[in-house]
């Protein structure tokens, strides 16, 4: 193991030992607040709009509770100050993110797999085994490249109460502007030329392909989710506003 | 930090030469604000600097460049040996940072804090629990150890972050931004101690404080810093002789005073400057407090019925004269 996957393990137990501390709270808020959203939503919307309402689910558990979490959780550190111990360590930003992020991802994959579960049989929705085997990864992939999204506005956000802000923003932009609680043609043509730089765009359109069988589109999705992983990564690791200038 | 003896090196632990920040404006005026101008510092092993200056006149500024958190404009910080700006994932294995105001994680415990911030600095994972007790038992939070950091006062929790800043195979530089700002004095002194101690095994501290008191006690060094630049640097008493700032004669009991004694002390006042005036206290100015005249003046006032007393130079008079008692109000 390398010196920065060491310190990635051990920040993230770290980390994990101070959830913990929290459960009660972080599945109310992981599980209940999406499961919620799936059955309130799943009363209202027409039935071919089932398996939308389904894979919107997913995604705000896999990204934007991610995102929020992640960018408050940066908000959290700059007020106490924790922010500037850990740009004090010898560690690269890297350890710092990935530990964060890590922190809520089994909390959030068994959600999603709840929900999976729980939206399958509600809505009648059968998976194909190919489906189902996929479909882990696929929620790991969207989880990865939407990491990014918490990181910027954790680093750039500026004051702690302004990331709260803009995190709650961007949160409410992504839930609805994003077309994940209702298919990409939807949107005008315009628009969806637009939702292609979002990575929830792609991630709804890997859900939905891996739910209708699809499997060669969701390899398409899938293979955009990767790009913009390395990307969030490459611009991590390479130290982005780790240090002010 | 993981020996509890070091070695004490001749090289400087820290050097910094001509270091610049200057923040630029984006308001309308586009004024720039030079934060640190031209600084250069060289610390040793076992050696405990105190940066003293008022709001705004660069500490805090400088202190985050030698903590990496922030890019300098020009000039140089060399940690070991090792240049800060351009490598600094390995010249920060030799320096830890306790943040101002910082607060550990409120969910962990002491001890949780020392050993996994530890185990992320390198301290291999066969010494971690030996070390971690060390580190624990040097800043005396040995039986705090199992408490959740939200259980503990404030003065605890800033041994928690010293702890945390000790917990490391190389670091023998130590920072401390205003580590007792906000601590009752109970908890000031005992932070004291542990810095005392840790001076002791050969680290070397560079500190903030508004407390002159605090350098006093602490350092071996004081720079005062004002504006930006070093306006004066050298031990405590050095700045104080250098200083152009006076002793003074304290005088109690004026409300009460008979005529006679008034007439003395209005007649004082014409001779020697008074730094103020309370209804029951006079404080003057007086360049040598241990002069025979000056003693001869103190036993008047007594023989009058007043209190007197005399003061030396302090460095608080000395700090005052230099960077001026308002401050940079910022």
């Amino acid at each position: 193991m390398t010196g920065t996957a060491r310190q990635i393990v051990d920040a993230t137990i770290m980390a994990y030992r101070s959830t913990f501390r929290e459960l009660g709270v972080i599945l109310a808020f992981v599980v209940l607040f999406p499961v919620g959203f799936l059955f309130f939503l799943g009363l209202i919307v027409r039935p071919q709009l089932q398996t939308q309402v389904l894979v919107g689910s997913m995604m705000m558990e896999m990204a934007l509770l991610n995102v929020n979490v992640l960018a408050q959780t940066i908000g959290n550190d700059k007020r106490s100050k924790l922010w500037e111990l850990w740009v004090s360590l010898p560690v690269r930003p890297t350890v710092y993110v990935v530990s964060n992020a890590l922190t809520l991802l089994p909390f959030s994959l068994l959600a999603t797999v709840v929900t999976l579960g729980l939206g399958a049989v509600y809505f009648g929705i059968t998976l194909s085994s190919l489906a189902l085997l996929f479909l882990v990864p696929a929620f790991l992939v969207i989880w990865a490249s939407t990491l990014g999204i918490g990181f910027l506005i954790g680093v750039y956000g500026g004051p702690p109460r302004r990331i709260n802000t803009i995190a709650q923003f961007v949160g409410i932009v992504m839930t609805f502007f994003a077309p994940i609680f209702y298919p990409l043609s939807a949107l005008p043509t315009v628009l969806q030329y637009v939702a292609g730089i979002w990575p929830l765009t792609w991630g709804e359109l890997l859900l939905v392909d891996l739910i209708r069988g699809a499997l060669a589109e969701a390899g398409i999705a899938a293979a955009v989710l990767g790009g913009f992983t390395v990307v969030w990564f490459v611009l991590i690791g390479a130290g982005l506003r780790w240090r002010e200038t | 930090m993981s020996s509890p003896t070091l070695e004490l090196g001749r090289e400087p632990l820290l050097r910094v030469a001509d270091l610049t920040k200057v923040y630029h404006s984006k308001g309308p005026t586009r004024s720039d604000l030079v934060a640190n101008d031209r600084l250069t510092l060289e610390v040793r092993a076992g050696e405990v600097v105190a940066l003293l200056g008022p709001n705004g006149a660069g500490k805090s500024t400088f202190l985050r460049q030698l903590a990496g958190q922030l890019l300098p404009s020009s000039g140089s910080i060399h940690v070991a040996g090792i240049d800060l700006v351009a490598d600094p994932l390995r010249a920060k294995r030799f320096l830890s940072v306790i943040p101002q105001e910082s607060e550990p994680i409120e969910n962990l415990t002491a001890e949780e804090h020392v050993r996994y911030f530890g185990l992320i600095k390198g301290i291999p994972r066969r010494d971690s629990r030996r070390l971690t007790d060390e580190y624990l038992a040097t800043v005396g939070l040995t039986e705090h150890r199992g408490k959740l950091v939200r259980e503990l006062s404030g003065g605890l929790k800033r041994r928690v972050l010293i702890a945390v800043a000790l917990a490391s195979p190389t670091a023998r530089l130590l920072l401390l931004d205003e580590p007792t700002t906000g601590l009752d004095p109970e908890a000031r002194r005992s932070v004291w101690a542990t810095v005392d101690s840790l001076r002791s095994r050969g680290i070397a501290i560079v500190l903030t404080t508004h407390y002159i008191e605090e350098a006093e006690h602490l350092a071996d060094r004081v720079l005062v810093i004002d504006h930006g630049r070093f306006v004066a640097q050298g031990t405590p008493q050095s700045i104080i002789r250098a200083s152009e700032a006076s002793g003074h004669l304290d005088v109690y009991g004026v409300e009460r005073a008979d005529p006679n004694a008034r007439a003395m002390l209005s007649e004082l006042s014409s001779r020697w400057s008074v730094r103020f005036r309370r209804p029951d206290h006079w404080r003057f100015d007086v360049a040598d407090p241990f002069a025979a005249a000056t003693v001869q003046e103190l036993e008047r006032l007594t023989t009058a019925g007043l209190r007197a007393a005399l003061a030396p130079v302090s460095l608080e008079d000395a700090y005052l004269a230099l960077v001026g008692s308002g401050g940079n109000g910022g």
